[in-house]
């Protein structure tokens, strides 16, 4: 699908701007910034964003705390409006992209509903979304989101009985149950543990290489970028910005097998050396 | 077969535990009050203190037995004042919290003066309502309202904001009005805190019973209270109280049962033991 984007090897401007020829971006941001009110004063918290994400993409953005890369995500997802510049969403403006369920919402904590089980819970957002659907379609659907994400058996726990990894996955499978084009995840993995983290990795990039949604993940964790991503775009403070994109090209199909990976450790390295350098900025 | 039998005995063994244990919780607060009336009771005795002064706790017991039948048909008025009092607390209660919430103005507004007139002293309220409504059911289950409904509005109110702000983004991220928000999520996330709060209002229902009954009444333990004071009859302010208490305690214990209940997903602790 994406050739283009996974050939150009060049420089990144390069590669960014092929990009943009060959085919449109399914979530383009064009001179996007936002700027926040606090106390009474004008602050800019996010700067100048350009961003091409294609169709099928895993990207991911990756950065220090304060850098944007949460309120760039609430930009995508229409929870925040752009204070300048222009954001588009399969070519339309995000709140309109929600109301057309093409977008899914992940966040650091799993946020189920404590008295609903958990096969209710994948379905609340989709029976909220469609009050036409019938209960028991929504539920069928929600059925084998939870299937997609490894909860077959665990569909009547509630959220109490189940693991915050399995929460995690039931956040997954709810924003699936709407059938997005684009999933949108804000640090999901961010309360697990390591090993639970790549367990949830490995399933994300499963479910990413069966759906081929376009995905876009907020991560603090560079294993976690570089494993699962097309590209990785590093942001940084002072103004908060994107500073680098980088073309991850490690090839498919990915698994544990691709951290040893030549291209995984060189993407590792650089993207390890970019957040020091901008960590010792912001200092 | 020798298996099910052990099997048998295991189920048996474990069924005792659980009655030994259960037995186990209650035993200190029954070896307390036991304590506590044997040396009540030998007070009295040893110093030959005056019936109406301080009954001991026997002569309170035999004004009890003798005085059952008044203090039956007193514990059915009372417990129906607390009864109505109460649901109209709740009902209050909520709605005030819904309003407030919904109209954020009018919210701001009305918030502070809620606060003001919670610290406003009730029993002062007491005669007011006497003034105004007569001696009849309506004073006292005004008063229990006034009384009760602030703990059940402002925990609700706490309830309603005990939502996980990217919860809200969520349903906002599927177009979901504000109306759908507080009826699907909001609501049902505030009935823990909801339940804690009735609670407390059950305990202060109880209380505004019996201040309104004290203020003006012909009926009711208060009554009785009110009337066995101005006949010296000490045994049976006793007994009164002995009454309201357990009323009390059975009106807490149905509310908690009725947590249990409704919200199965309110987070149990022990009271008494710390967490962690």
């Amino acid at each position: 699908m994406n050739v283009t984007a996974a050939k150009s090897l060049g420089p990144q401007s390069i590669a960014a701007a092929a990009m943009k020829q060959t085919q449109p971006a399914h979530i383009a941001a064009t001179n996007v910034a936002v700027d926040f009110i606090v106390s009474g004063r004008r602050q800019r918290v996010l700067h100048d964003v350009n961003l091409a994400v294609p169709k099928g993409s895993f990207v991911s953005l990756i950065g220090p705390s304060g850098c944007g890369k949460s309120t760039l995500l609430k930009v995508m997802a229409g929870l925040i409006e752009p204070s300048q510049g222009d954001i588009r969403v399969a070519g339309i403006r995000p709140q309109e992209a929600v109301k057309s369920r093409l977008i899914g919402l992940v966040f650091q904590d799993a946020t189920l509903l404590p008295w609903k089980n958990a096969i209710e819970n994948a379905a609340f957002l989709l029976m909220t979304a469609d009050e036409t659907m019938k209960k028991s379609d929504a539920m069928d659907r929600a059925a084998e989101k939870l299937r997609l994400v490894g909860l077959t058996g665990a569909e009547k726990k509630m959220p109490s009985q189940l693991s915050g990894g399995m929460r995690q996955r039931v956040a997954i499978a709810r924003a699936l149950a709407l059938d997005p084009e684009v999933l949108l995840m804000d640090e999901p993995f961010g309360a697990l543990d390591a090993i639970t983290r790549e367990e949830m990795s490995e399933c994300l990039l499963d479910i990413w290489e069966r759906t081929g949604k376009t995905v876009v993940l907020v991560t603090h964790s560079i294993d976690e970028a570089v494993l699962l991503s097309r590209e990785v775009h590093v942001m940084g403070t002072g103004p908060a910005r994107i500073i680098e994109t980088l073309p991850i090209t490690v090839p498919h199909p990915r698994n544990e097998e691709s951290y040893s990976d030549p291209a995984f450790t060189a993407a590792e390295s650089r993207l390890r050396s970019l957040l020091i350098e901008s960590h010792r900025r912001t200092r | 077969m020798s298996e099910i039998a052990a099997e048998e005995t295991t189920a048996k063994e474990l069924a005792g535990s659980r009655v030994w244990r259960g037995l186990k919780e209650v035993l200190p607060a029954i070896a307390l009050s036991a304590a506590i009336l044997i040396l009540w009771e030998a007070f009295i005795r040893i110093f030959d203190v005056a019936t109406f002064v301080l009954p001991a706790p026997s002569a309170i017991v035999v004004s009890l037995i003798k005085n059952r039948a008044s203090l039956a048909v007193a514990t059915q008025a009372t417990a129906f004042e607390i009864f109505f009092g109460f649901v109209l607390a709740a009902i209050v209660g909520v709605m005030v919290a819904l309003l407030i919430v919904r109209f954020e103005r009018f919210g701001r507004a009305l918030y502070p003066l809620i606060v003001l007139f919670q610290n406003v002293p009730k029993v002062a309220l007491a005669p007011i309502f006497i003034l105004w409504f007569g001696f009849e059911l309506t004073p006292k289950i005004l008063l229990i309202v006034v009384i009760a409904f602030f703990p059940v509005t402002i925990d609700m109110l706490a309830g309603l904001q005990s939502v996980e702000p990217s919860f809200v983004s969520l349903m906002r991220s599927v177009g979901a009005s504000k109306n759908k928000i507080m009826l699907r999520v909001r609501i049902p996330h505030s009935l823990p805190h909801l339940m804690a709060g009735l609670k407390v209002a059950i305990t202060f229902s109880v209380i505004g019973a019996i201040v309104g009954e004290f203020a003006g009444a012909n009926r009711g333990l208060g009554y009785v209270i009110q009337f066995a004071s101005t006949q010296l009859d000490t045994p049976l302010i006793f007994a009164a109280l002995l009454v309201v208490s357990a009323l009390g305690l059975a009106f807490y214990y149905v509310v908690e049962f009725a947590e249990r209940l409704l919200v199965p997903w309110a987070p149990k602790y022990d009271p008494i033991q710390l967490n962690g």
